[in-house]
C-alpha cells in the first residue's frame, strides 16, 4: 500500500503512465497514423527545442525562480548567429560560440539583478524579454534566408530516422538529469528552492548560484534557437514568442512547483512530452484550435489538482504511520 | 410476346444506340486527355477526401470571415472534407508543426497560408511526400509548392504610398505601423518607402511595431499627435492597425486632419471610412486566395485538364503556377459598393 502510494506520489511516473496510456489509445484509434516512426519522428522533432528549454527552465524552477526572456533569447540567439553567417561571413563554428557567448552574457545580467540587486525574477526577465526581443528584430529584420548548408545541416540531417534536434534533445537530458541527480552543485538548487535561508546559513552561496541559473537557462535558450533556426534553415525574429509560458508550463506539468525544491529534469522532457501527443492526437483528430486552447488548460489544472490531492493524501498517510509507530512504542 | 413488351424492345434498342452515339460523339470529349484510355482517369469525389488548411493565427477575424469561410463554402458546394488547423497566435514554428504532424495522415490536399519563407521546408516535405500543395497570402518562393495565390505586398505598400501622398499632397510627416519582422509587412514597407522617398517634401517619422494590437496602434498613433502636432498621415499594414490609429485619431479630435491609409477591409475598417477617419483602404481578394486555392488542389487531385500522360512524371502541375488575385481600393465614394448592409 505504502509503495503504490509512494510511486503514485511522483510525478514523474503519473506522468510517464499518463503518456504510456496517450500511445497506447492514440495508437488504437489511428494505428496507421499516429503509431507509425514518421509521425514519433515529426512529435520529437517538433518538441525538441521545448524540451531543451524547459530542462534550463526545470533547473530555474527547481531553486524557486523562473525567466520570461527565454522566447526572446531563442529569437536572438538565432537571428545574431544568422547575421554573423549571412552579412559578415562568419564561419559557422565562430557564429555559433558568439551566439552562446551573447545569450550566457543575457542570462548574467539577469542573474546578476535578481541575486545581487534584488530584483523581483518576474520583473527582472519580463524586461529583458522586451529588451532581447527589440534586439532580435533588429538583428534578423524581417528574417534571415539563406543561411550556409553547413549550419542548416546541423539542424536538418538525419540519424537514424531522427533529425538531429531529437538527439541533441535526448543528448542534453540525459547529461542533465545525471548533474542533477548526481552532483552536488546541481543538489544545491533544491535546498535553495527549499528554503533559501536555511541554503544560506548552511554556506551555500546563494547569489552565486542563482547566477549560475540564470546563466544555463540563457544558454539553453539560445542553443536552441541555434538549433530552430539551423533547422528553419532561417532566422525568424518572431520565433520564440509565447514559448516561455508554454515551457513553464510543462515543466509544471512534468513536476516543478512554482514554490521551488521539486522537480527532475525527466520531468521536463515528460512534460514537453506530453503536451506534444496531446497537440499531435488534435491535429490528428483535427480538432481546431480554439480547442487545444481550452484543452490545455484543463489539462494543467486537473494535473495540479490531482498532484495536490495525491500529496494530501500522502500527509495523511504519513501522518498516520508517524501515529501508528506512536502507539506500537506506547503498547510496548 | 405482347405488342407491349416489342415496344419496350424497340425503346431500349433506341436508347442503347443513343448511349454508344454518345459514347462516339467527338463533342463529348472524345478527344480530351481524360478519357483516353492511355491516361488515368478523374478519380469519382469520396466523401472522405479531406482538404486541410494550415494557418497560423487560426483565430484571427481576417482569416476567420474571409480566407477559412470561403475554404469551408467551398468544401460544402464541391461534397468534400474540409479542416482548418493551426495555432491560435502568430507562432510559425507551430505552423510549421502542424504541417508537419498532417502529413502522415496524408489528406488529399495541403493549403498553406504563406506566413514565413521559413515554412518552406515543411512544405517541401509535404510535396515530397505526394501531396498537392498550394500557398496562399505570401509566397514561399523557395519552397517546391505547386501553385500560388495570393498578393503582391509590395505593390500593397506601393498603393498605399501612392494615395497617401495624393492625400497630403506630397508633403509632411508620415509615420507607418505594422507587424515588423513579419516579410510580407516588410516588403509592403519597403513598397510605400519607395513610393514617398521621391517626395522630398515628406518626413518619415519613422516604423512601429502594432504588435497585433488595437490598444498598442492606437497608443502609438496618440504620442505620435501628441509628439508632432502637424502629423499629416499615417499608413497601417496590418488588420489591427487600421482601428486603433482611426481611434487615437477620433479621440485626438483630428479626423479628416490626418490622413490615413491602411490595409483590409473588415466592419470596422468600413466604420471608420464612413466616418472620415480612414481615408483610403487598399483591400486584399482574400476569398479568392482559399476558393480558388481549394479548387486548384481538387483539379490536381482529380487530374482535371492534365496536360500530359502523367503530369507528375513529366514535371508539370495542371494548375496556375502562380496567381496574382489582384487588390482592391476603397474610399468614401464606392464604399456602397463594399458595404452594401448601410
Amino acid at each position: 500500500m505504502s509503495f503504490n502510494s509512494n510511486i503514485f506520489q511522483d510525478r514523474v511516473v503519473t506522468l510517464a503512465l499518463t503518456i504510456v496510456v496517450l500511445i497506447v489509445v492514440s495508437s488504437i484509434i489511428w494505428p496507421q497514423q499516429f503509431f507509425s516512426l514518421e509521425n514519433l519522428s515529426l512529435v520529437l522533432l517538433n518538441l525538441s527545442i521545448d524540451a531543451i528549454v524547459a530542462v534550463g527552465m526545470m533547473i530555474l524552477l527547481i531553486s524557486g525562480a523562473f525567466d520570461l526572456s527565454v522566447g526572446s533569447v531563442v529569437a536572438f540567439a538565432g537571428g545574431f548567429a544568422g547575421y554573423l553567417m549571412y552579412y559578415w561571413g562568419v564561419y559557422v563554428p565562430v557564429a555559433i560560440l558568439a551566439a552562446l557567448a551573447v545569450s550566457v552574457v543575457i542570462g548574467f545580467v539577469n542573474g546578476w539583478l535578481v541575486a545581487k540587486v534584488g530584483i523581483n525574477p518576474l520583473i527582472q526577465t519580463l524586461a529583458m524579454m522586451g529588451i532581447v526581443r527589440g534586439l532580435a528584430l533588429m538583428v534578423s529584420g524581417s528574417g534571415i534566408q539563406n543561411l550556409p548548408d553547413s549550419f542548416n545541416r546541423l539542424g536538418q540531417a538525419q540519424f537514424l530516422g531522427f533529425q538531429l534536434p531529437v538527439w541533441y534533445m535526448i543528448a542534453i537530458v540525459i547529461i542533465f538529469s545525471f548533474l542533477v541527480a548526481r552532483t552536488i552543485f546541481f543538489r544545491r538548487y533544491y535546498y535553495i528552492g527549499g528554503n533559501e535561508k536555511a541554503a544560506l546559513l548552511s554556506g551555500i552561496q546563494v547569489g552565486k548560484m542563482k547566477i549560475y541559473s540564470f546563466i544555463l537557462m540563457s544558454f539553453l535558450a539560445g542553443l536552441a534557437g541555434i538549433i530552430l533556426a539551423s533547422r528553419l534553415g532561417a532566422a525568424m525574429p518572431t520565433t520564440g514568442q509565447g514559448l516561455e509560458l508554454k515551457v513553464i508550463t510543462a515543466v509544471i506539468l512534468g513536476g516543478a512547483s512554482l514554490l521551488g525544491g521539486q522537480g527532475k529534469i525527466v520531468g521536463a522532457l515528460l512534460g514537453t512530452l506530453f503536451m506534444g501527443i496531446i497537440a499531435n492526437i488534435m491535429i490528428l483528430a483535427r480538432v481546431s484550435g480554439y480547442w487545444q486552447q481550452i484543452i490545455f488548460g484543463i489539462i494543467l489544472i486537473a494535473a495540479v489538482a490531482i498532484d495536490l490531492l495525491l500529496q494530501k493524501r500522502a500527509d495523511r498517510m504519513a501522518t498516520a504511520l508517524v501515529k501508528m509507530k506512536q502507539f506500537e512504542k506506547f503498547d510496548t | 410476346m405482347g405488342p407491349k413488351h416489342q415496344i419496350k424492345i424497340v425503346l431500349l434498342f433506341l436508347a442503347s444506340i443513343f448511349f454508344v452515339a454518345q459514347g462516339c460523339d467527338p463533342s463529348k470529349g472524345a478527344y480530351t486527355r481524360e478519357q483516353s484510355s492511355e491516361v488515368e482517369v478523374a478519380k469519382p469525389v469520396d466523401e472522405n477526401e479531406e482538404y486541410v488548411m494550415v494557418t497560423t493565427f487560426v483565430n484571427f477575424p481576417m482569416y476567420v470571415n474571409h480566407d477559412q469561410a470561403a475554404f469551408l463554402r467551398w468544401g460544402k458546394k464541391m461534397g468534400v472534407k474540409t479542416t482548418v488547423l493551426g495555432p491560435t497566435e502568430w507562432d510559425v514554428v507551430a505552423q510549421i508543426g502542424v504541417i508537419e504532424q498532417v502529413i502522415p495522415s496524408k489528406p488529399a490536399g495541403l493549403l498553406i497560408n504563406g506566413t514565413d519563407p521559413a515554412i518552406a521546408s515543411a512544405i517541401d516535405k509535404a510535396v515530397d511526400a505526394g501531396i498537392p500543395t498550394v500557398v496562399y497570402d505570401s509566397e514561399i518562393p523557395n519552397s517546391k509548392r505547386h501553385a500560388f495565390l495570393g498578393t503582391d505586398w509590395y505593390e500593397i505598400g506601393q498603393l498605399q504610398g501612392e494615395a497617401l501622398v495624393e492625400l497630403i499632397h506630397g508633403k509632411g510627416k508620415i509615420a507607418y505601423m505594422g507587424l515588423v519582422g513579419q516579410t510580407n509587412m516588410e516588403n509592403g514597407f519597403r513598397g510605400l518607402l519607395d513610393v514617398v522617398k521621391k517626395y522630398p517634401g515628406i518626413e518619415v517619422l519613422g516604423k512601429y511595431d502594432s504588435k497585433g494590437s488595437t490598444e498598442n496602434a492606437a497608443k502609438i498613433t496618440a504620442d505620435l499627435i501628441a509628439a508632432n502636432p502637424d502629423l499629416a498621415g499615417v499608413c497601417g499594414f496590418d488588420a489591427i492597425s487600421g482601428p486603433g490609429i482611426g481611434l487615437a485619431i477620433k479621440e485626438a479630435g483630428k479626423a479628416g486632419k490626418i490622413k490615413v491609409t491602411t490595409v483590409d477591409w473588415e466592419p470596422e475598417h468600413l466604420r471608420l471610412v464612413r466616418e472620415g477617419v480612414i481615408d483610403v483602404l487598399i483591400g486584399q481578394k482574400r476569398e479568392l486566395f482559399t476558393w480558388y486555392g481549394a479548387q486548384f488542389l481538387y483539379d490536381m487531385v482529380h487530374k482535371t485538364n492534365q496536360l500530359s500522360a502523367d503530369d507528375q512524371k513529366a514535371g508539370i502541375t495542371n494548375v496556375p503556377f502562380a496567381v496574382n488575385t489582384g487588390l482592391l481600393k476603397i474610399t468614401k465614394d464606392n464604399i456602397d459598393l463594399f458595404d452594401p448592409s448601410k
